[in-house]
């Protein structure tokens, strides 16, 4: 039997947590059922509140008059290609600061720690001057370098922290045959933590996707725009329904939400990981 | 075990670990440092766009020029009353949600999934769907505020209310991360502890004190830091959503500088800017390094 104290504090907290679900949930809720309204509902009689399933095939026209495609490719682009790049070089910084002592292993520390307080906007000038100078402006390439700084250190951490965890004793035969340590990297450390990978991937491959600061400053041509500069040009513009605005919202939200909440877990540990040992 | 594992220490072997970190060293120092050390001296010339690699050296007047004008001192505020207001909500939030859903329940993993949406967003997605919300005229927030009585608000357009509105969409990108945080250092409070505590008369409240409270105090804190440092950086919403207005009221310094820049066209300004921004964020830093140690100490002792 439960007491009345107990039950009013149960009910106390499902209300709790009813509320929270409601103000969590609610913008991504209304993103997709405003996708499904058509204009003259919106700015005349009125948005209906549920999804209108009805007008789907409202919403993929709509749809096809906004270049998300483009975008989205874009965005693909320079999202997988700061990803190859940052897990390369986080991967050789994570295996040097997990297996060996050396001079300036604190600096190097200290400097990744950095990267993570640093906001991204002091080097957006310096940087613009910089790829004025070599061509990179107006360039996916530049864009990618630029990501890759901040999204680098986070990877390395992730992957210092799971080769951490493999016993020295794996790879000791090898390196006692003359296996050169990069192969030792590549075939053995690798290959055994494939899941941190995978983890430091994502996280590498959604600061990419969900970049806006460098990419709005840095790429001047439309044909270049990434999905996040492409929807932010959608503010304070009326040509297009806020149906469609909010769709394509939607469709770039999507993935992020998805892989997100795959691995919620590794993407603390990486993010918070840096704070700590810096 | 990880680096004792260096048994040779002679020749070749001491520099092995160099090729390793040196290629993504030199990449720091290429794309992130040097342009670091840059944006400092910058912020001794009179820069413009037209021609940023050549900059007169000006000495502090940037700076001076900083000191004089109340636009600096409006988004010194903004950036303070943002980062100070996000942190308390934003880890309270996010403290409150984790102990909400801590212990299981029918659709707890359902709920945690919902929970986590404000983070998973986008933050260019985000804001459009908050700016269609706060829209004045068709809005569900102005709907709903008219069907109560109260007429409607200008959300993002007046100064009593735009760095709140502000505040919302932030607090509910940050409060899921912290939730996150909280519930991987609730999951490691010893049950039975707490079972000890309730067996010996302790009711829910001094339980959590004595024992819970203690046991995440570390999660919340590195939490707050990282909330913090974000606040400092956060560009794509408040820009997205006010561009920094009205009059000032949300113009955070990084707002401020990349607004300077490539709409004022001042880059050596910009940079002054940028270095205001980087002291506070290096100062945010240095507390949390401060009570870490401290903390470190307490617990040798």
């Amino acid at each position: 039997m439960m007491t009345p104290r107990r039950l009013a504090m149960k009910a106390l907290r499902y209300t709790l947590i009813g509320t929270l679900v409601v103000l969590a949930g609610f913008p991504v809720y209304w993103m997709a059922a405003t996708a499904l309204n058509v204009n003259s509902q919106l700015y005349g009689t009125g948005q209906v509140a549920w999804p209108q399933l009805q007008h789907l095939p409202d919403l993929v026209t709509e749809l096809g008059n906004v270049p998300i495609g483009r975008w989205l490719f874009n965005t693909l682009l320079i999202a997988s290609g700061g990803t190859i790049l940052s897990l390369t070089l986080g991967a050789l910084a994570g295996y040097a600061l997990s297996r060996f002592k050396f001079h300036g292993r604190g600096l190097v520390g200290f400097l990744l720690f950095m990267t993570q307080v640093v906001p991204e906007a002091l080097i957006l000038v310096p940087l613009y001057a910089m790829f004025i100078t070599f061509g990179l402006l107006n360039s996916l390439w530049g864009l990618i370098l630029a990501n890759v700084g901040f999204s680098l250190p986070v990877a390395c951490f992730v992957l210092k922290g799971a080769m951490d965890a493999v016993p020295y004793e794996i790879e000791e035969s090898a390196i006692i045959d003359n296996c050169p340590r990069f192969s030792v990297l590549t075939m053995i450390i690798l290959p055994l933590i494939m899941p941190s990978i995978a983890a430091a991937a994502v996280v590498s491959f959604f600061a990419g996707w969900n970049e806006f600061l460098f990419a709005s400053t840095f790429l001047m041509d439309r044909a270049l725009w990434p999905a996040s500069v492409g929807l932010a040009s959608f503010v304070g513009q009326y040509e297009t329904p806020m149906s469609a605005v909010l769709g394509a919202a939607l469709v770039f939200s999507l993935p992020a939400i998805v892989f997100f909440l795959l691995i919620q877990r590794k993407i603390v540990a990486g993010l918070t990981a840096g704070a700590v040992k810096g | 075990m990880s680096v004792s594992g260096l048994k040779n220490r002679s020749g070749m072997a001491r520099l092995l670990p160099y090729a390793f970190i040196l290629p993504p060293m030199i990449y720091l120092m290429v794309f992130m440092f040097w342009p670091l050390s840059r944006q400092m001296y910058m912020s001794l010339t009179n820069t413009r766009i037209v021609n940023p690699n050549r900059g007169r050296f000006i000495g502090l007047g940037n700076y001076e020029r900083l000191i004089e004008d109340p636009a600096f001192y409006l988004s010194l505020k903004a950036t303070l009353t943002y980062t100070v207001l996000t942190v308390v909500i934003g880890v309270a939030l996010g403290v409150v949600a984790a102990l909400a859903i801590d212990r299981p329940f029918k659709g707890r993993a359902v709920v945690r999934a919902i929970l986590l949406f404000g983070w998973a967003v986008p933050g260019v997605a985000a804001s459009l769907i908050w700016l269609w919300m706060y829209n004045e005229r068709s809005g569900v927030f102005n709907r709903i505020t008219e069907l109560l009585g109260i007429g409607r608000f200008s959300w993002l357009t007046s100064t009593d209310y735009a760095l709140g509105s502000v505040l919302a969409v932030t607090v509910w990108q940050v409060a899921p991360f912290v939730m996150l945080v909280v519930l991987a250092a609730l999951q490691s409070v010893p049950q039975e502890v707490r079972e000890a505590a309730r067996i010996d008369g302790a009711d829910g409240i001094s339980t959590f004190r004595a024992v819970t409270l203690p046991h995440i105090r570390p999660s919340i804190q590195l939490a707050a830091l990282l909330v913090a440092v974000w606040s400092i950086r956060r560009f794509d919403i408040i820009y997205l959503l006010t561009g920094g207005g009205p009059l000032g009221s949300t113009s955070t310094l990084v707002v401020k500088l990349r607004q300077t820049a490539f709409e004022g066209h001042e880059l050596g300004m910009a940079s002054a800017y940028g270095a205001v921004g980087l002291a506070l964020a290096l100062m945010v830093a240095a507390i949390h390094y401060t009570v870490e140690q401290r903390r470190m100490k307490r617990m040798s002792r």
